[in-house]
């Protein structure tokens, strides 16, 4: 029991820190954070070159889609003003000889 | 049994009247080096639904060119314009004509000038009492044009479109000293 008792008294004592414990203690800290800040700023650009990327790619997508658009838009309109222009032709050719 | 048979048997017999489109021949293609005017166009279903999707909800014209595209499923349209006659063969253009003289096609209009040797015809595909199709062959001494539209379409609405969307308003009144047609 007596030994029981003196080594949890031992335990329990006071130590010393051995000298410079703490300045290690906190350069620790320090380069802990240090390396954090880096690694975050590094995952920052990387967010923020994948996020340019993405929205490079989407604008492209966007101009080529408006592109074909308007190029299938104006082929329409070439397609149709032929069609109209024959029909009318022919609509008044068969007109004059019903005349 | 016999309902499913006669369903097979319908099916198989109008098969080919569905899916009877006209296929403007490669050979047609080799006149475009002879031409000095080509024109074209081919719009399948998704580049018209392409094209509609940057036609304005709000202009009046864009939006009866809309509803007139709505039940389209392809616009293809062959000009050749020559600078003198008999660049192209008759036999040019006879797969086309094949194609039309097919129970689906009916001629609707089909008009020969003597004086000028235009040929020009209007054909059109009926079906469940509908026209599911336009074609038009037009030829000239110095010009041949082809025109297909697959789908549900409504000559009135074409006719309406002169004057609108950039096509130019055709005057249909007969013109003064116009030859003798036939």
């Amino acid at each position: 029991m007596e030994d029981f008792e003196r080594q949890l008294r031992d335990a329990l004592a006071r130590k010393e820190q051995p000298p410079l414990f703490e300045a290690k203690v906190f350069a620790a800290i320090a380069e802990s954070k240090s390396k954090r800040w880096v690694s975050w700023r590094w995952e920052a650009l990387a967010a923020s070159l994948l996020a340019l990327a993405g929205f490079w790619a989407q604008h492209e997508h966007a101009v080529r889609d408006r592109v074909a658009g308007e190029a299938a838009k104006a082929r329409l309109q070439l397609a149709l003003k032929i069609t109209v222009t024959e029909l009318s032709k022919i609509q008044r050719t068969v007109r004059t000889t019903e005349e | 049994m016999i309902a499913i048979k006669t369903i097979l048997v319908a099916w198989i017999a109008l098969a080919p009247l569905g899916a009877q489109e006209i296929k403007i021949p490669a050979s047609l293609d080799r006149l475009a080096a002879k031409a000095s005017e080509v024109v074209d166009v081919t719009l399948d279903a998704n580049l018209l639904q392409l094209a509609s999707r940057f036609l304005s909800d709000k202009d009046p014209d864009d939006v009866q060119v809309k509803k007139l595209i709505g039940g389209l499923k392809g616009i293809y349209v062959r000009s050749f314009e020559f600078e003198k006659p008999g660049e192209y063969q008759d036999s040019d253009v006879e797969p086309v004509r094949a194609q039309l003289h097919t129970p689906a096609w009916s001629r609707i209009v089909g008009v020969r000038s003597q004086k000028s040797g235009e040929n020009a015809e209007v054909y059109v595909k009926t079906g469940n009492g509908k026209i599911g199709g336009l074609a038009i062959l037009v030829t000239d001494p110095k010009e041949l044009t082809i025109v297909s539209i697959e789908g549900s379409i409504d000559p009135d609405q074409l006719n309406e479109l002169g004057g609108h969307f950039g096509i130019p308003k055709v005057d249909t009144r007969k013109e003064a000293g116009h030859g003798k047609d036939e």
